[in-house]
């Protein structure tokens, strides 16, 4: 019965110390040395992403031929977006169809980069066709167009859709980012 | 489950953090569409995607005016991804680069956060007393109760019982703080006080599953202290609290029986146990029950079915160590971790992840709740982020081979064009076309100076200048009165003409001259350029042949080092499931010890009565 009864003890301690021991961090030293070294690890590889990003985005978008296209939406209730087709001076140079989670992101205020590419310098035209589903539930489809001059800097674009609460109609807007 | 609650909580805390104030139903309006498309990435839970977007977009400095809160979220992200030294050194430089109040207090409260995780108290409560304002939503409780937690450890329990009251009464995080205050008060002799608290925990309405869990575990808490406490009768009132099939219900079962067995009800007592018996046999408490059957029946006299009792658990633990020790020759075979990421596939790295389905092999029977850990887990996901930017850098190496190749090839492209752009630019002739150009503008100025009308004649008048030219000889040497008269008239005539075009046709001539030298500039310019790329080409194509040279061999230097640093944390979370296994192996050793124990004492007992007998 002595026994027993310090087992019973054993399992009670065990069940309080669970719990106070929640986010009590006891690791062995050989697991912090890992964790440490690892953690490095971790650094320095998410640090050579961002510069081999840098160097692909210098590499094939260089500064003075950049135009980068973004998605953003401002609420978002009066139009349930599907798709987006982009066409520079009347070639298609994206096509996308969304899935809720990227909606979802928009939605929230997340600005989508939907193309990257290169321009030359000059005057272009960009036309943007959003299709969705509109005010009932009814299939839409816009579009939006701009027409801009391409000087040696990189051009950023920015494609708006917003809800227009007076006409209770959603609307299309295309800015440029300076 | 308790535990592993709170701390997928307090994930989700450091993620809600970093893009305080949001909340999965608020929208934000963002200045800059570059720190837009970070968010875009952090919503969609693409935390590596958002981390090296937000890196990369910091290098070309494109975040204004988001710059700091950008920071913040990137020590926010990196924090939940387990990089406390770098997380926490962002926050540091935030601080001290004089952010605005609202990060400044979500700094501070990610560095006290970090400091208390670490086991740096005093620097913990510094950081925690320098937030000043209110924090957004929910951060605001898990301040609170990070608050509550350092008091614990200085043991000024009434000043944590004051912090948590203040925390809205249906918050999870005031009832896992009452609940680890209530733990700590026991164990520390202040009984009253804790069992009040857990009290409260153990008859509150719970909303969740994981609130019904923590309120069963204060439940059987507080039986357990009290049955320590030789007072099994209120023992048994919280351990009726409990449900019968959640996660306590094993121990909250052994308990009973116990509570029971002290109030010298032995019969009931086996109700309990009899039944905990029939369940898995891997359960500490189940283990435990198996003892405890035959315990009963040995104080109810009942000494052959105790004897039967102990022998079965003899065969039990035998099996069950026999089982244990196969499953610890599994994992040293390395075969646990591989098992656990085949039942838990997921997309990008694990910042977030957690294990949700133990795989299906004979050893995770073992190692539920060890599998289930804080640390475990941690551990896991560092394993599994370590294979996942073994598999990034891994198409990085086959990517920067292509940007290799691609410079070569505009390097060649650039050589092998430049001859034929150079041989049309000269075939221009630049010099002699500018040299005519100033001939033009020095004519030019010399017509204007002499007023020289006939200089600027066209074609068809040009010619009438010459036949009056020769007319006039004519008359020269054959004198004719009439025609001399008509000569002077016509004369006359093409003069005033000339005179009347004169201001148009040198304007017209300048703007032409200015147009001819503009186009020339241009030209020269385009030379310049020329001569220019021929210097910059080169060095371009050399300074990015160099970048990839660099980034390559970095690449190549860290590929193996992540592979070695998988294998060490493999191996390490092995030997922690060896490490458990091996203690579950211990607990059955002394289980058999004892059961060995009781059946020589009753054979003893019947060995004496036979003695006894005879006598």
């Amino acid at each position: 019965m002595m026994k027993l009864a310090r087992l019973l003890l054993l399992c009670c301690v065990a069940a309080m110390n669970a719990a106070v021991a929640a986010d009590d961090e006891t690791k062995t030293k050989g697991g912090q040395a890992l964790d440490t070294r690892i953690q490095t690890l971790k650094k320095e590889v998410i640090e050579l992403n961002r510069d081999l990003l840098a160097l692909e985005e210098e590499l094939l978008f260089p500064a003075n031929t950049q135009v980068a296209v973004f998605l953003s939406m401002d609420v978002g209730t009066l139009f349930q977006l599907d798709s987006v087709q982009v066409k520079f001076d009347n070639g298609v140079v994206a096509n996308y169809l969304y899935t809720d989670r990227e909606v979802q992101a928009l939605y929230r205020g997340g600005v989508q980069r939907l193309y990257l590419g290169n321009l030359r310098t000059g005057s272009h035209e960009l036309v943007a066709v959003f299709t969705g589903k509109g005010p009932h539930d009814r299939d839409y489809r816009r579009g939006a167009t701009l027409t801009f001059d391409k000087a040696t800097g990189p051009k950023y674009i920015e494609l708006q859709i917003r809800d227009e609460t007076r006409s209770q109609q959603p609307e299309f807007h295309v800015k440029e980012w300076q | 489950m308790a535990a592993r609650r709170y701390s997928i909580a307090m994930l989700l805390g450091t993620l809600a953090i970093a893009a305080a104030p949001l909340r999965a139903d608020e929208r934000r309006v963002v200045q800059n569409p570059h720190f837009g498309s970070v968010l875009f990435e952090f919503y969609q839970d693409n935390y590596f995607s958002a981390l090296t977007r937000v890196m990369t977009e910091q290098k070309f400095d494109r975040l204004a005016p988001h710059a700091e809160e950008a920071e913040l979220l990137r020590g926010g992200i990196l924090l939940s991804y387990g990089a406390h030294q770098e997380a926490g050194r962002i926050f540091e430089r935030l601080i001290a680069e004089g952010a605005g109040p609202a990060t400044r207090d979500r700094a501070w409260f990610y560095l006290a956060k970090i400091r208390y995780q670490r086991g740096y108290i005093e620097q913990a409560e510094d950081a925690i007393a320098r937030v000043e304002g209110t924090l957004p939503g929910e951060l605001e409780e898990e301040r609170r109760l990070l608050h509550a937690n350092l008091l614990m450890r200085r043991e000024q329990y009434q000043k944590a019982v004051d912090v948590l009251q203040r925390l809205p009464p249906r918050s999870d995080w005031a009832s896992y703080g009452r609940f680890n205050l209530g733990v700590a008060l026991v164990r520390v002799g202040e009984r009253e006080a804790g069992v009040k608290l857990l009290e409260a925990l153990g008859r509150i309405r719970v909303p969740n599953e994981e609130l019904a869990a923590l309120k069963d575990k204060a439940n059987v808490a507080l039986a357990y202290a009290f049955l320590q406490e030789n007072q099994p009768a209120r023992a048994k009132t919280y351990l009726e609290r409990v449900r019968l099939n959640g996660l306590m219900s094993n121990k909250a079962l052994l308990g009973l029986g116990w509570a029971d067995s002290a109030l010298d009800n032995n019969e009931r007592a086996l109700v309990p146990w009899v039944e905990l018996a029939h369940r898995n046999a891997v359960d500490a408490a189940v283990q435990e029950s198996l003892l405890a059957v035959p315990y009963a029946f040995g104080k109810l006299g009942a000494y052959k079915q105790s004897l039967d009792g102990y022998e079965t658990a003899l065969a039990t633990y035998t099996r069950e160590s026999n089982r244990l020790d196969e499953a610890i020759t599994a994992i040293r075979e390395g075969k646990l971790v591989s098992n656990i990421l085949r039942a838990n596939p997921a997309d990008e790295a694990g910042w977030f992840w957690r294990m949700q389905n133990p795989p299906d092999v004979p050893e995770a029977r073992y190692l539920t709740q060890m599998l289930a850990s804080h640390d475990f887990q941690e551990a896991l996901k560092n394993y599994r982020d370590l294979r996942f930017l073994e598999q990034n850098l891994e198409h990085w190496s086959r990517q920067i081979q292509v940007y290799r190749d691609m410079v070569a090839n505009r390097r060649q492209a650039f050589a092998e064009r430049l001859p034929r752009v150079l041989s049309r630019e000269r075939t221009l002739g630049l010099e002699r076309l500018r040299a005519a150009a100033v001939a033009r503008a020095g004519e030019l100025a010399r017509i204007e100076r002499e007023t020289d009308t006939a200089a600027l004649a066209d074609d068809k008048e040009r010619e009438l200048l010459e036949r009056l030219e020769r007319v006039k000889r004519a008359l020269a040497g054959a004198p004719d009165a009439e025609a001399a008269e008509k000569f002077r008239r016509y004369r006359g005539l093409l003069a005033w003409d000339l005179s009347a075009k004169y201001g148009e046709r040198l304007w017209e001539a300048k703007k032409e001259l200015r147009d001819t030298e503009r186009l020339l500039s241009e030209a020269e310019e385009r030379r310049a350029a020329l001569t220019q790329a021929q210097i910059d080409a080169p060095r371009t194509f050399d300074a990015f042949a160099q970048r990839i040279e660099t980034l390559r061999a970095e690449i190549e230097r860290m590929r193996p080092a992540l592979a070695q640093a998988a294998q060490a944390q493999e191996h390490f979370l092995g030997e922690l499931a060896v490490e458990e296994l091996a203690r579950q192996r211990e607990r059955i050793a002394a289980y058999v010890t004892q059961a060995r124990f009781a059946v020589a004492q009753i054979y003893d007992r019947a060995v004496r009565n036979e003695e006894v007998r005879k006598e």
